[in-house]
């Protein structure tokens, strides 16, 4: 990233390929809407280019890029949220979990853990895709999404919990 | 099961989701835009650069030069007789002919120029130890017009002007070079 902030281009390259995959499944699965994720994902990278002068020597690069997404996935959440109170009159769409469509499929077990993560909490299921796609301790996703150590560990072991469950369910 | 087990065994499934990788239309983009903004910059980022190196080198060559003054300065006076040789070797040094004593001239005198502003004592002392005993006033018409240079440099215009007239009626028929005549001149 310094390499990249001092002007060279290849850097970014080889920056981008590093963590292309896990950061695009990280938003993919976040938001589960393949347009809108591909939009967040590209718009994380342009936050990335734009912001490279205050990227500093101290923070690993990967809890930079995650803070930064972390940061665009808690807007992405609030506006929806803001949206789904203006649109409290009207029926809410169903979660997906209960799609009967869904259902039927997830008599699978991958389809079970799919389902699983999607239903839940967005920080829980943030902490587990940290650990999972971008290979984060328990310090770091506290450090990428600004939150205590404690409160990323638990919502690291309810994640995991919920997802072990699913898995057993079959 | 341990909870560490079943929690690999949650990231095996986990991976067995998919690894899904963004569309290369979309790398593309991302990539393109790294690259226009490092061209975006790269211009300004190395003119910065000359502009940083031009003022170091500028610093440093103002830094160095009155040490440097002072060497040459006192290089004549040891190696010639110490009474006649200082104002011959300035004098000589306007004549193309002699080959050795203009570099000496010119690097003494070079230096008092460009450190007029900041170097003005050390300037002062290589000009005194140059010109021997007599330090007070200028003893070839050189020292003199550096003299007027110098006061013209701090401001002081009267006494440049008041010198310069000075200097006209003690030697007339000097030929100021062009060089020395835009420093010294009345403005």
């Amino acid at each position: 990233m310094l390499a990249y902030r001092q002007g060279d281009a290849g850097a970014f390259e080889t920056l981008y390929n590093r963590h292309k995959g896990p950061l695009y499944r990280f938003v993919l699965r976040s938001i589960r809407e393949r347009g809108l994720a591909e939009e967040l994902y590209q718009e994380i990278w342009m936050r990335v280019i734009e912001a490279r002068g205050r990227y500093s020597v101290q923070a690993k690069f990967t809890t930079w890029l995650y803070t930064i997404a972390h940061n665009r996935l808690t807007d992405h959440w609030r506006r929806r949220g803001l949206q789904l109170v203006e649109l409290a009159d009207h029926d809410p769409p169903a979660p997906a979990a209960y799609e009967p469509a869904r259902r039927a499929e997830a008599r699978e077990s991958l389809a079970r853990l799919a389902l699983a993560l999607a239903a839940l909490p967005e920080a829980q299921r943030e902490a587990f895709l940290l650990h999972e796609e971008a290979g984060m301790s328990v310090a770091e996703i506290a450090a990428a999404t600004g939150a205590g150590e404690e409160a990323a560990k638990s919502r690291l072991r309810y994640a995991l919990a919920k997802l072990r469950e699913a898995l057993a369910d079959g | 099961m341990a909870d560490a087990d079943r929690d690999a065994r949650v990231s095996e499934r986990y991976r067995a989701l998919g690894r899904e990788e963004p569309p290369r239309a979309l790398d593309e983009a991302i990539l393109a835009a790294a690259r226009r903004r490092r061209a975006r910059w790269a211009v300004p980022v190395s003119i910065a650069a000359v502009v940083v190196l031009a003022v170091g080198v500028t610093l440093r060559v103002q830094l160095e030069q009155p040490q440097e003054a002072e060497k040459v300065a006192l290089a004549p006076k040891v190696m010639e007789a110490p009474a006649s040789a200082p104002p011959t070797a300035a004098l000589e040094s306007r004549a193309p002919a002699a080959p050795a004593p203009p570099t000496v001239a010119r690097k003494r005198e070079a230096p008092a120029e460009a450190a007029a502003d900041r170097a003005e004592p050390a300037g002062r002392a290589s000009a005194s130890v140059a010109v021997g005993k007599i330090s007070s006033a200028p003893q070839t018409p050189e020292q003199w017009l550096e003299r007027i240079a110098r006061l013209r440099d701090a401001g002081k215009a009267r006494e440049a002007d008041e010198s310069f007239a000075e200097f006209r009626k003690r030697y007339p028929d000097y030929r100021i070079p062009e060089a020395m005549r835009a420093r010294v001149a009345p403005r």
